[in-house]
């Protein structure tokens, strides 16, 4: 043995370094981490847009740029983390940019501090993102033309507030973004298919339950249960015209039957394997129909009619979606449950629904393989990515993006076909909706409101005058809600109309108390939330915000909407 | 404008009192961080940063490679150097206004007692491990001083404030934690039928019982359960000596086949022979250490690199020939080094020790070939036999930020508005809260009541204790029992340590007693004393109790519980550490989740950083936020 090659010790001192994430998204997540350059465009205090920054350079974000064209003062030094005393008087982009390069020498960071103004109207600028995290304060028409790049382009938009205890996020994620990979729920993935067996499955069940009267007390408590819950149904079928059972009471019966089969003569009087069987019974009458939202994606344009051109999740889909046609079914994840069984038993169960799980692969890769053909397609679709969609077929996941409002000066806000629901959620006692509103208000006054003339940095409300300004944002907030209101073509009734004026009142107040300021741990928290969005964003897993989400920092509340 | 502008313009009077009390002698906003890990940084760049004038850290773990992904105050540079310390340096050149204090120690030592605990006006909890948890929760009871615990698994996140008075809240051991999980030793040692069965053996049995200790004194190994057929375990113990025997050729180039065929051959085919075990069960089949030594002849060097393949039967033994070469090789330095002295020379099982990682990976991997089971990659087997949890930046940064909310609300004492907060991976509402629940009234805990009494140790006796302070000062009756924490010291039945002064029964200053009554009638809670040492006046009673106490009675037995555990609580986040239900993991780790049927072998003691493996736990819904 002497003469055998020394293995080289692995894994790498990268693979170490991001061991802990990469048993969250894997291989795959991270390269494609790797692969990404964000762009932030940073404004305001600046300290969130940083903190964002902050947790997606440790995981190993390959680019980033930071424009700003801010100059680092005093107050930046309260909160802001990287920043210190010494950099007062520079750019705040080089020197934040120069201390979040130096969490992860893995990562190259760049930083622009031209204005924005002019910087953004170079052609070709925005060229190098693969992601855009543009920041509040900024004007109407910047953030219009980001929206119209992310339309163009189809590269995720971020959208961030942060003031005094409260913040908000909007993405503007592509049209058609769907995603295979969404780690579902482990509960929710057992798929065991009883009243779709197939002849292997029902051959397994029939020998392991043959002659079980007789069978030493041991070997029945080892019936794998599937296999108990199998010869029930069989029996069933027997006396019932061959159906199963169909009613909730027929269920019920069917259950009880399961139950009083269990032998209770022994020391522990019952028998896990039948415990088991009796709590997956009703579960398992349930056809195996994949969900609405599933369903709904064979029908998308998208994958109906796929060409040479369409990405190859719409490829595998449009071959999964024939399948289903086919047989009413999706293919078989393959996954057993744990369960009390022995040793032999199990790995043969396993085997079972692994090879069903296999052929039904290669059944979809067929057709994947005969659409390549048709479309002229160019590109081969890897096996392994069929193989990964089938396992997945029943949680796999179409988000439309949408552009985010952009308050432009004077213009009224569109709502469109959200304006219905959002205008009667309005009326809900702990909606967040009102600090929606009281952010758009505060942008129009952005919109509206220079600093000085010649840098034309905007100013945000209740820097200077608070009364003023807490009078002007809250007129405009209470625009915007009559707008939305007349949108919706809908009549709020008193008192809720009061309430819900007051509630907006009280949110713009306060967004004017802080004069767009940033509390640090806010900033953190709202970093947390956006940077874990732009990871799910990147690695095209998991299933993301859609496609606005408000925090209240009073109340530890955040809320989801779709605006 | 100064530094202080945005915490003064939002905090308002609140950033007064965080500021004010750093002026004040026993101020409330005096800091407590036990942990400077993923949350620890975190949370004490936040400290800092909304004004907070005086922070102490405790750590006793030192930086680890696989922690810079997140814990953004270290650097490589930093790697092998004490958490605490380095923390300290990275945070403190941010603001030099803050005053950090630093220990490189365990929180557990006598140096951090009850008196000290009281310094704090709160303390956060930003720990790893199970013990250490609950240790600082008994304190800061015991200290009456206001805890935000705090906790993360993968995109998963927990923040619980627990107060004793004022708004008095559950606990953190009100709910019962699972115990680690274990295997009978049959399923280990002869009928395996996961990985996770095979895992456990490479770790617990074959690498202990050639490189470190035998498994006769490993604590994982249960042998009383389970045990089919005396017979057998009888069989296993022989095996094991045999094994034994072997470990002294270790250095001979002969030793690597000698190990071989005693675990992958020779105990195979002697378990095959047993034919009445292999009726209903694939029997296993023995390898051949020639054969696979021809097949590995055309293994690439690289093969222990690729971690996330799984490799064949050939590759794992290439793996296990080299990976068991390197470790006896460390063994004989070892050795060498330990020439004087009784203490043997021992090898542990570490993860990110690449040696015992690929001898464990692949001892596990062979023995799956021989069972039929299927084999693993050793990234996937690195998480099941050293209970990863995974750990990213953008959770540590939410649940720290959490933690120093909640503690805005502690510090206003506005405990009505405190709450449990989540962080869950549903997309509906990233983060959830409810309501802090009452105490659990049978808390072993948070149920007692505490106290401090004052003792003279060099002359206060047992006798004093009880007949004057129990019996007649606090009416205690007949039944009832002192334990101090290494045992019992007085029971009915138990009355010879009565003339025993404190300091013969060894109870010092900050050590804890408890008096558990037995009354039938009317029986008082348990009642803990922290005793302080003070030298009394001669003619006074030796020992004396400060102040008033009212001691409540057990509420009466309930009805049965349910699940056996009484733990109705669910809580949807691990914590860190296994807490409340368990969920399955997706197909490829079926057997991460162990076995909750049969079995006995705990997974390993907590370490630092690394608890106990609960696959991207749950995304529980929780009560909405109705605040
Ligand atoms: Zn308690």
């Amino acid at each position: 043995m002497a003469d055998l090659p020394p293995p080289v010790q692995g894994p790498t001192a990268k693979e170490k370094k991001y061991d802990r994430q990469l048993r969250l998204w894997g291989a795959t997540g991270q390269m494609a981490l790797e692969d990404s350059h964000m762009l932030l465009i940073n404004s305001g205090p600046g300290v969130v847009g940083i903190e964002t920054l902050k947790n997606l350079v440790l995981p190993g974000m390959g680019n980033f740029t930071i424009q700003d064209s801010a100059i680092v003062s005093e107050a930046d030094l309260g909160v802001n983390f990287f920043l210190e005393e010494e950099y007062i008087g520079g750019f705040r982009a080089e020197h934040t940019c120069n201390l979040l390069k130096e969490l992860n020498p893995d990562v190259q960071g760049n930083f622009i501090t031209e204005p924005i103004d002019s910087w953004l109207t170079q052609p070709d600028s925005l060229k190098p993102f693969t992601l855009i995290l543009a920041i509040a304060p900024i004007r109407p028409e910047l953030l219009a033309r980001l929206s119209a790049h992310a339309n163009a382009t189809l590269i995720p938009l971020f959208y961030v507030h942060c003031v005094g205890f409260y913040s908000h996020f909007s993405v503007h994620l592509p049209s058609a973004y769907p995603i295979v990979d969404t780690h579902p729920d482990s509960e929710t993935t057992a798929d065991i298919r009883m009243l779709k067996p197939w002849p292997e499955l029902l051959q397994f069940a029939k020998e392991k339950t043959s002659n079980m009267d007789t069978m030493e007390a041991d070997d029945h408590g080892h019936i794998p249960y599937i296999a108990i819950l199998l010869h029930h149904l069989e029996e069933w079928k027997k006396g019932h015209d061959g159906k199963v059972p169909q009613t909730y009471q027929e269920k019920t019966e069917f259950k009880t039957t399961i139950s009083k089969a269990a032998r209770t003569n022994n020391p522990e009087g019952g028998e896990e394997n039948y415990d088991e069987a009796v709590a997956a019974a009703l579960k398992s009458l349930k056809e195996p129909e994949p969900s609405s939202s599933v369903k709904e994606i064979f029908k998308v344009p998208e994958c109906v009619l796929v060409n040479k051109e369409s990405p190859s999740f719409w490829v595998i889909a449009h071959a999964i979606g024939l399948f289903y046609t086919k047989y009413g079914v999706l293919p078989v994840p393959g996954a057993v449950p744990d369960m009390k069984a022995r040793s032999a038993d199990y790995i043969q169960l396993q085997n079972v629904y692994k090879s069903k799980a296999r052929k039904d692969v290669m059944e979809v890769l067929e057709s994947v393989r005969f659409l390549e053909r048709t479309t002229g397609r160019e590109t081969v679709i890897e096996e392994k990515d069929v193989e990964q969609f089938c396992k997945n077929a029943a949680h796999i996941k179409l988000v439309r993006g949408r552009p985010f409002h952009v308050v432009q000066a004077g213009e009224t806000i569109k709502w469109g076909e959200r304006a219905k629901s959002i205008a009667q959620n309005l009326t809900f006692p702990d909606t967040l909706i009102p600090l929606y509103i009281a952010f758009l208000a505060f942008d129009e006054f952005v919109a509206t409101h220079d600093k000085d003339r010649l840098s034309g940095a905007p100013k945000m409300p209740g820097e200077t005058r608070q009364e003023t300004d807490t009078e002007k944002v809250t007129g405009i907030a209470f625009k915007i809600t009559d707008d939305l209101i007349k949108e919706a073509g809908t009549f709020i009734e008193e008192p809720d109309y009061t309430a819900v004026k007051e509630r907006i009142g009280e949110f713009v107040q306060e967004l004017v108390r802080a004069g767009g300021a940033e509390l640090h741990n806010i900033a953190s928290l709202t970093g947390g939330i956006v940077s874990q969005e732009i990871i799910k964003a990147i690695t095209e897993q998991y299933i993301p915000v859609d496609n606005t989400c408000l925090f209240d920092g009073v109340k530890s509340k955040t809320e989801v909407i779709r605006i | 404008m100064g530094r202080d502008k945005s915490a003064r313009q939002s905090l308002g009077s609140l950033h007064m009192r965080i500021k004010q009390a750093r002026r004040a002698p026993i101020h409330e906003a005096r800091v407590l961080m036990v942990g400077a890990g993923g949350i620890g940084c975190e949370l004490l760049k936040n400290l800092v940063l909304t004004g907070f004038g005086e922070i102490h850290i405790v750590d006793l773990d030192t930086i680890d490679l696989s922690n810079l992904n997140r814990q953004f105050l270290f650097r490589n540079e930093h790697i092998k150097k004490s958490k605490a310390l380095v923390a300290k340096e990275s945070a403190g050149k941010f603001n030099p206004n803050v005053k950090i204090e630093a220990y490189h120690d365990n929180i557990k030592d006598p140096q951090f007692n009850v008196a000290w605990f009281a310094t704090f006006g709160i303390v956060f909890n930003a720990l790893d491990n199970l013990d250490a948890r609950r240790h600082v929760n008994k304190m800061c009871l015991a200290a009456n001083v206001p805890l935000v615990e705090s906790g993360t698994t993968g995109f998963n996140g927990q923040v619980q404030v627990i107060r004793k008075t004022q708004g008095k809240t559950e606990c953190y051991d009100c709910v019962t934690k699972d115990p680690p999980k274990s295997f009978p030793v049959c399923t280990i040692r002869s009928t395996p039928s996961q990985p996770i069965h095979c895992i456990v053996w490479g770790k617990s049995y074959l690498f202990a019982e050639i490189f470190g200790t035998s498994e006769d004194d490993a604590p994982e190994l249960n042998h009383n359960e389970d045990s089919e057929n005396a017979q057998e375990i009888e069989k296993l113990h022989q095996e094991s000596q045999a094994l034994k025997r072997i470990r002294d050729s270790m250095g001979s180039k002969d030793f690597p086949r000698l190990v071989f065929n005693k675990v992958f051959k020779e105990d195979i085919e002697r378990l095959r022979s047993m034919e009445d075990m292999w009726k209903t069960r694939r029997p296993p089949q023995a390898l051949d250490f020639e054969q696979l030594s021809k097949e590995a002849l055309g293994v690439a060097d690289t093969i222990a690199q690729k971690d996330q393949n799984v490799w064949t039967a050939a590759e794992n033994f290439a793996v296990f020939v080299d990976s068991l070469r390197r470790l006896s090789n460390r063994m004989e330095e070892t050795r060498a080094n330990v020439d004087t002295g009784n203490a043997p020379a021992i090898l542990t099982f570490d993860k990110d020790d690449a040696d015992t990682l690929d001898f464990v990976a692949a001892s596990a991997n062979l023995r799956s070939h021989i069972f039929g089971i299927e084999t693993r990659s050793k990234f996937d087997i690195k998480q099941m036999a050293g209970n990863i949890i995974p750990a990213i930046a953008t959770t540590n940064a939410m649940t720290a930020s959490l933690c120093v909310l909640q503690a805005f609300k502690v510090m206003r004492e506005e405990f009505d508005k405190a709450k449990m907060v989540f962080l869950t991976r549903s997309t509906e509402r990233v983060i959830s809260s409810e309501p802090l629940r009452v105490p659990n009234p049978t808390c072993p805990v948070c149920s007692v009541t505490q106290s401090t009494l004052l003792v003279d140790t060099s002359r206060a006796t047992l006798k004093d204790l009880v007949d004057d302070l129990l019996r007649l000062q606090l009416g205690y009756g007949d039944e009832f029992s002192i334990n101090s924490e290494t045992g019992i010291l007085f029971d009915p039945e138990e009355d010879q340590n009565l003339d025993k002064t404190f300091n013969e029964l060894g109870l010092k200053a900050d050590s804890f007693i408890t008096i558990i009554d037995d009354a039938d009638e009317d029986t008082k809670v348990n009642v803990v004393f922290s005793i302080a040492e003070k030298t009394l006046d001669k003619d006074t009673r030796p020992i004396h109790l400060p102040g008033k106490l009212k001691i409540g009675t057990k509420p009466k037995a309930s009805a049965p519980e349910v699940n056996g555990n009484g733990n109705e609580h669910n809580h949807p986040v691990t914590n860190g550490v296994t807490n409340g239900k368990r969920k399955r993991g997706a197909e490829d780790n079926l057997e991460d989740d162990l076995v909750k049927k049969r079995g006995k072998v705990a997974a390993a003691p907590a370490v630092a950083d690394d608890i106990i493996l609960v696959d991207d736990a749950t995304d529980g819904a929780i009560v909405i936020d109705d605040d």
